[in-house]
């Protein structure tokens, strides 16, 4: 109950890409009472310190997350955007969406209506240039609230289901900083020499430029990143899709074979079902930036299946959520000063 | 260590430990366990100090890795699903020899007879979702209990030499680099060099950002093995670099630009010593120097090539003099910083 | 004096990787006016002025020195030149074009595809008027490269034309500012950066080296304001654009708030820039080392990446006094 109620207050926040700084301060509030030290960064990434002796290892886990921008504004008041990350405009039709304007405003994503397209039309998808925001002014009160480049997020809501799931917006990825929330709490009652580093990043979305920042600001021995992957839907292709029970583990050329297996070890230990996920080339995630940082930096990525990814309905299961920050959080106390010679012999 | 002990060692981008812990021994025996070290890319760094002060610090940097393959999963019947590491052009992988994992596994990669396509059959391009390696399994489990998923897999082409002077193998991306520096690494030169034999180019140059933050040369030296493109009548703007012509000088590529007073430099020696050499004239490709520029606060970056024919296949062709130039050029330059 | 200086620089030959004479320009301009200036390995220019007080923050602008053109990769045997693109060369604008080497050597670039086939690179060729490959090679050799032949000229009373307006303008309008400076509380370092058409390898060195507090890109944007273009819906003449985000980075904030005060503070125009593509300078600077916050600074300019990008003088007029009220207000 208490991670839900976290993640139901903390998706409702806004945290656009580049421009995370109300998320970060929520996020840091959330770190403070489980950390020696809690700072917000030069790009807004929030950096929770838990001191200890052993090797310094950075966890990761993104805060920001996708939207939209207002990128001109029509005549007649229609809201032209562009994208902010990954959005996919097949998704946009009929959404509500909240504009940060001069007030905070809501709209909903229009199209023209159907009625109006012809048969060859309909079989195409909507482009974003197809499509606007409806704010339901006049496009005087609309000139005078809102202006290029104001923020626009998705619709807002977190929906209890069946079996502990739950979904909403920005699963991807404040359902692993919930993990790494989750973590801190077990490594308080844990012995635990490692000098950790848990890090909410910005600006993942667009490219990993938190990570990258923070991980040369840190400059750690290894790090875990804690990201989101597929879980599976209907007519997905099969090795790229995992079962949403269970956390799943990366194995690939930009990882860390080595911590992998002390991973796969701790997990046959605590008895927490772990599922491999081949990467034959780059992760798409934080790890990407992080393993390359400085003299470069042995990774592993742990990540938790959810179902329409970038989506405002990004589905995850709790227990899974649970289960993988048992892992991390016993992977941490795992972690010992040997490794850091043993890696690559 | 010769080349073809070199070719013959597996070692995929992310799996190098059987090149690195080779590369390792002979490195250390050539110049001092003391000088040689592993960084945390994985990447074998050796560090020869120059006989004369006050000359800049040179690095020569060749990739240890080579393309190859990882088990992704296994048909219910038993063949093995893979995707390449490294770019490789499916349709150089059909009807080849394949040795899967550690305990090398031997498998091939077949297709569908040919009576057996339809017309459209014939013209379409296989992909890897249509391609599977067999092992002889007869299920899924006996497959994956062999070779879980995760499993490396390589080309199996034995070394060859053949023609005049000419060498066919796997790999030759970039182990003829790697056979330039263990050749180096005998000498002694008058400015500081470090060596360093990389991880991880094949699939995006990933070793040589590390090396590159840890070395932070003022000139970077990149041995590779290049596409050359030069046989079957060829249009001669589409030709690369020609094997058997001397080693290759880059002036740019993909990912980066050579400064221009290096590759001026560069080619003056070579006129100098004699050296065979020729420009590179593509400027396709992706290579470390791209890492060695642009890290920290910069370097001077030049890349010296071996043209190699049929590149990121099983069986790349090239010849054994345009490694001595390779070689030669390499030396002498360090002789001449 | 602005004109001036941007025409000076207009004129300067400088491909990606081959900026020098670019940075000799600049620096005899900004010389007696800067207290420091060095060359690094990629050929970045970076100069310093320093602040007077000691608390004072290290504020870096970045603007580009090089532009688009073409290298040649092989020189056929009746001495016509094939070529590769420096940066992004769109062929469809590269036919029948006047281009020179750095040598001196002039050529005509033509483009001729097989009939039904659509213009690609292969396709393009100069002519330097050789009769044969040796004729050919007493003035170019592989791997030289050629630009649109410099030109400027003036439309209206106050737009002007030059194929290396992206980023000559922005170098300009950073001499210019060094140039004003009177005794800055903040010390103020000029980046003139390398290889920035080729992916901001230039600026990606100069921001680690550098390192500064604070960081703002200099670079041209593209134009919403002309037939049949709608995105993004900056216009030529209204002013210099603050950027919120391109495809590089999105502005820190505090950056793009500090430029959107300085205008108004200073009583200029300034537009709000949305951009669906492209990069800029200021991205190196915002993810270099440990991030530092970046924003950029646009100069509206149609036709970009063509042989006559157009911008607005009052355009760099206004960007001039934001910048300026940007460093006091710092």
């Amino acid at each position: 109950m208490q991670t839900e109620n976290f993640l139901r207050e903390i998706t409702a926040v806004p945290g656009l890409s580049g421009n995370e700084a109300a998320v970060a301060h929520a996020i840091a509030d959330a770190f403070r009472p489980c950390c020696d030290e809690v700072r917000i960064d030069a790009l807004n990434s929030v950096i929770g310190h838990i001191q200890g002796s052993g090797p310094k290892v950075m966890l990761c886990a993104h805060l920001d997350e996708i939207g939209l921008i207002v990128a001109d504004i029509e005549k007649d008041g229609a809201v032209r955007f562009s994208n902010v990350g990954g959005v996919d405009p097949r998704i946009l039709p009929g959404m509500r969406v909240t504009v940060y304007a001069k007030e905070t405003l809501m709209g909903v994503v229009g199209a023209k209506a159907p009625h109006l397209l012809t048969d060859k039309e309909k079989k195409k998808n909507y482009r974003r240039e197809d499509l606007f925001i409806d704010l339901g002014m006049s496009p005087e009160r609309v000139k005078s609230l809102v202006q290029v480049g104001d923020l626009i997020s998705l619709e807002v809501g977190v929906t209890s289901l069946l079996n502990g799931r739950l979904a909403g917006k920005t699963m991807d990825d404040r359902s692993c900083v919930a993990i790494l929330l989750r973590a801190m709490e077990r490594l308080k009652k844990m012995d635990t020499t490692a000098d950790l580093y848990f890090v909410a990043s910005c600006q993942e979305e667009i490219g990993g430029y938190g990570a990258m920042t923070s991980a040369y600001g840190i400059d750690p021995d290894f790090a875990v990143v804690l990201d989101v992957t597929h879980a599976k839907t209907p007519g997905a292709p099969d090795l790229e899709v995992f079962d949403l029970t269970a956390p799943v583990a990366a194995k690939g050329p930009y990882l860390n074979p080595y911590l992998r297996d002390r991973l796969a070890e701790v997990a046959k230990e605590i008895n927490v079902t772990l599922q491999d996920e081949i990467v034959p080339r780059y992760t798409s995630t934080d790890a990407d930036d992080i393993t390359i940082s400085r003299c470069g930096v042995p990774t592993v990525l742990i990540e938790l299946p959810v179902k329409y990814m970038h989506t405002s309905v990004e589905l995850l299961d709790l227990h899974a959520l649970e289960e993988s920050a048992r892992l991390l959080a016993a992977f941490c106390a795992a972690i010992e000063d040997r490794w850091r010679d043993e890696i690559w012999i | 260590m010769d080349l073809k002990q070199l070719c013959e060692i597996h070692a995929p981008a992310g799996e190098e430990k059987r090149i690195r812990k080779a590369l390792l021994a002979e490195a250390r025996s050539l110049c001092g366990e003391e000088n040689v070290r592993i960084d945390r890319m994985g990447n074998v760094l050796c560090f020869k100090k120059g006989r004369e002060p006050g000359k800049p610090h040179v690095c020569v940097s060749a990739h240890m890795d080579e393309v190859g393959f990882i088990i992704m999963g296994a048909t219910e019947d038993g063949l093995l699903r893979f995707r390449p590491i490294g770019s490789i052009d499916p349709r150089v992988v059909v009807s080849k020899r394949i040795l899967v994992g550690e305990d090398l596994v031997p498998g091939v990669i077949g297709a569908m007879a040919i009576h057996l396509q339809s017309a459209a059959d014939r013209e379409r391009v296989l992909d890897y979702d249509g391609l599977f390696i067999d092992i002889g399994a007869k299920s899924k489990d006996e497959a994956l209990g062999k070779c879980p998923a995760g499993t490396y897999a390589y080309f199996d082409t034995p070394y060859m030499t053949f023609g005049d002077g000419f060498v066919c193998a796997k790999a030759l991306d970039d182990r003829v680099g790697c056979y330039t520096i263990l050749e180096l690494l005998k000498d002694s030169y008058p400015c500081d060099v470090t060596f360093a034999f990389v991880t991880l180019e094949e699939g995006g140059m990933r070793g040589s950002q590390g090396a590159a933050f840890a070395i932070q040369p003022d000139i970077a030296i990149n041995l590779e093995g290049t596409a050359a493109n030069d046989l079957g009548n060829v249009d001669s703007q589409f030709q690369v670099c020609c094997p058997g012509q001397g080693v290759a000088v880059s002036f740019m590529d993909k990912s980066s630009i050579s400064q221009r007073r290096l590759f001026q430099k560069m080619l003056a020696i070579a006129r100098e010593n004699d050296v065979p050499h020729q420009v590179k004239r593509g400027v396709t490709g992706s290579n470390d120097a791209a890492n060695y520029q642009r890290a920290a606060s910069g370097a001077l970056t030049c890349v010296l090539s071996v043209p190699c024919r049929y590149i990121h296949s099983g069986a790349s062709v090239c010849c054994l003099s345009d490694v001595d130039a390779q070689i030669q050029l390499t030396r002498a330059f360090l002789n001449n910083v | 004096m602005l004109r001036d200086t941007l025409k000076t620089l207009l004129s300067a030959w400088g491909p990606s990787g081959n900026e020098h004479a670019v940075a000799e320009a600049i620096k005899a301009l900004v010389a007696p006016h800067v207290d420091d200036m060095h060359v690094d390995a990629l050929g970045n220019l970076i100069v310093q002025k320093y602040g007077s007080d000691e608390n004072g923050k290290r504020i870096a602008f970045s603007a580009h020195m090089d532009h688009i053109g073409f290298v040649v990769t092989d020189i056929d045997e009746n001495g016509f030149l094939r070529v590769n693109n420096v940066g992004g060369i769109n062929q469809s604008i590269s036919n029948a074009r006047h281009v020179l080497f750095e040598n001196g050597t002039e050529g005509v670039l033509y483009c001729q595809p097989a009939k039904g086939e659509t213009p690609a690179m292969k396709h393009l060729f100069i002519d330097i008027g050789a009769e044969s490959r040796t004729d050919a090679e007493q003035n170019v050799q592989i791997g030289d490269m050629a630009v649109y032949a410099p030109d400027c000229f003036e439309i209206g009373a106050n737009r002007i034309a030059s194929p290396a307006m992206d980023d000559r303008c922005a170098c300009a309008l950073l001499c210019e500012l060094l140039m004003y400076l009177d005794e800055p509380k903040n010390t103020v370092i000029g980046i003139f950066s390398t290889q920035e058409e080729v992916g901001l390898r230039g600026s990606h060195v100069a921001a680690y080296s550098v390192a500064p507090d604070i960081g703002v890109g200099l670079d041209v944007t593209a134009w919403g304001d002309t037939p049949e273009v709608k995105l993004p819906s900056v216009q030529l003449g209204k002013g210099a654009a603050v950027k919120f985000i391109d495809r590089s980075m999105i502005a820190s904030p505090s950056v793009r708030d500090a430029l959107l005060k300085a205008a108004e503070d200073a009583g200029v125009p300034a537009q709000r820039e949305v951009l669906p593509f492209g990069g800029q300078d200021g991205a190196s600077l915002q993810h270099t080392r440990a991030g530092v916050p970046a924003g950029c600074l646009s100069i509206p300019c149609r036709y970009v990446h063509s042989p006559v990008e157009v911008i607005d003088m009052r355009d760099m007029e206004s960007a001039l006094r934001i910048l300026l009220q940007f460093i006091e207000n710092a």
